[in-house]
């Protein structure tokens, strides 16, 4: 059942990462007229990502929160007896930086609620940048640990 | 809640969330090794995990909060608070959270 539960945990992570890249790219900057690759994964609606991005958000979180009493017997308590204490260390910071998000996506979702030519553009571009940041940081960080045993020599 | 409640919401979370975390004031702890719950310390029981207890803490005040605060003082709060408030307190937590790499 874990195991399933982190899988499903991981698949979540990954769309919800490629929906807040995506919008992050976005609101970058206006996409160039050439049609790159870049000025494609730019050009989308990224209002339309709103919706799925709170709901994603909120369910691998969820997901998350259910796996971590697991990882606190199994995993901490490896890490620490190993003395790995940077590793530990980002998780804790993953921890938070999900909290964090957690709380930010009621004003990101205010934020992306406004029409997109209002002055609010700014600060929805900088509310997402923050949001990506904190998915990118879980993703990496769910990633490394879920494998550390393997990448340790 | 209305738009400019989740404002406060967002506002204030993660706020809460970092003075009960720096505080360890978890409104409640959950022991995985016994699956319970206690409102205090029972060391007893394993580790206990209190992000739980400090989401809920979070969360519980915020809402309060939002719904508390008048509409029109909401709305006089600019949209720019909500990303300069979040990084702050990210840039602080990153820095009290430095000790497990030094």
């Amino acid at each position: 059942m874990i195991t399933v539960l982190l899988i499903v945990h991981g698949l979540m992570a990954v769309t919800l990462l490629g929906a807040i890249t995506h919008q992050a790219f976005s609101v970058a900057a206006p996409a160039p007229g050439r049609r790159s690759f870049f000025a494609r994964f730019r050009q989308v609606n990224a209002a339309a990502y709103a919706r799925p991005i709170v709901v994603l958000f909120v369910l691998t979180a969820l997901c998350g929160g259910l796996l971590y009493p697991r990882y606190r017997i199994d995993v901490r308590t490896t890490l620490e007896d190993l003395q790995l204490r940077a590793a530990n260390g980002v998780f804790e910071i993953k921890e938070h930086l999900v909290a964090l998000g957690l709380g930010l996506l009621p004003g990101y979702w205010l934020l992306w609620q406004a029409p997109p030519s209002t002055e609010g553009a700014r600060s929805r571009r900088y509310v997402t940048w923050l949001l990506a940041f904190v998915v990118w940081w879980g993703f990496l960080v769910g990633h490394v640990l879920n494998n550390i045993k393997g990448l340790l020599p | 809640m209305n738009g400019p409640s989740l404002k406060i919401f967002s506002l204030l979370f993660g706020l809460v969330y970092l003075v009960v975390f720096y505080m360890e004031w978890a409104i409640f702890r959950y022991y995985p090794e016994t699956q319970t719950f206690y409102l205090k310390n029972h060391p007893d029981n394993g580790p206990a995990i209190l992000w739980y207890g400090w989401l809920a803490a979070a969360a519980i005040v915020s809402a309060a909060a939002a719904l508390v605060v008048p509409r029109r003082l909401a709305e006089r709060i600019p949209n720019e608070w909500i990303w300069e408030i979040s990084l702050v307190l990210i840039v602080a937590m990153f820095i009290y959270e430095k000790q497990w790499f030094f």
